[in-house]
């Protein structure tokens, strides 16, 4: 349970970026945690609050482009989609993964299917 | 006071950010848990079941805080190195726009001719609001731009 959670840690930010990727649209921060939890299949368990300083840190980092909708006095919902450096930073991110995944699969003696 | 806005209340104490950051985050934090309250309330929870559901899936306000405020430190630092250049490139363009080679200083009709200060002006008013999301700090240098330009062409001995 340790080692899930840590892995969860650890790969929420790409897991985030990949979703954007995918669905190709902005999304709010709501929205991507429940598309999320419907993805891990119950495997992961975020605690939904997190999600948002990651959200905030990626936008900083150029990864995530950030718009207001709705005005002041209604609701105001962000909505986030993905750059063109978050793509780039997405794919190194699962480029390494790959690697780390076949390294620790080969010290372990897991045969994987590739 | 509601619950829900105690639990935002929790949140804001573990922050210290400027105010419209503040605001925006703590908005964000309020629609992401009115949406979890209503969806609650629409699988069947009451208000105070679909309050403290909300609340448990959202997570420790506490860390949540913390890590917000982490998220926002030195978010300032670029942008505020900007914020301050963009009125002072401003006005140096202002001012290259506002007098003729010859030192004088150019009057209203043939300055507001000069599409080039209308575009000084509308990046004067459009960065700010895009770039920074600040309508006061947009505000703050439109009107900067146009008292100095109000100088530049009323009091041409101001020249620098």
């Amino acid at each position: 349970m340790a080692l899930r959670e840590q892995m969860r840690k650890g790969t929420t930010n790409v897991m985030i970026l990949n979703l954007l990727a995918d669905l190709d649209r902005p999304m709010y921060g709501y929205e991507i945690i429940q598309e999320l939890e419907a993805r891990s299949q119950g495997y992961f368990q975020f605690k939904e609050g997190l999600i948002y300083p990651r959200l905030h840190e990626m936008e900083r980092q150029g990864w995530l482009q950030a718009a207001w909708q709705g005005t002041e006095g209604s609701r105001r919902r962000k909505f986030y989609t993905i750059t063109a450096s978050g793509r780039r930073r997405l794919d190194r991110e699962i480029q390494g993964w790959q690697a780390f995944a076949k390294n620790v699969n080969r010290m372990l003696g897991v045969e994987t299917a590739s | 006071m509601s619950e829900l806005d105690d639990l935002v209340a929790r949140i804001q104490a573990q922050m210290d950010l400027d105010a419209q950051t503040e605001y925006d985050v703590l908005s964000e934090i309020r629609d992401h848990l009115e949406e979890a309250v209503a969806q609650a309330r629409a699988a069947g929870l009451d208000d105070g079941e679909a309050l403290l559901q909300a609340a448990s899936r959202f997570g420790l306000e506490e860390e949540i805080g913390r890590q917000l405020q982490a998220a926002h430190q030195g978010w300032g630092t670029a942008d505020a190195v900007m914020a301050a250049a963009l009125p002072v490139v401003g006005a140096l363009i202002l001012r290259w726009l506002a007098f003729a080679p010859n030192g004088t200083a150019l009057g209203w009709p043939q300055l507001l001719s000069r599409p080039a200060f209308w575009i000084v002006a509308l990046v004067a008013l459009l960065v700010p609001l895009l770039k920074f999301e600040r309508w006061r700090y947009a505000l703050a240098t439109w009107v900067l731009f146009w008292g100095l330009t109000v100088l530049f062409v009323t009091l041409p001995a101001l020249r620098w």
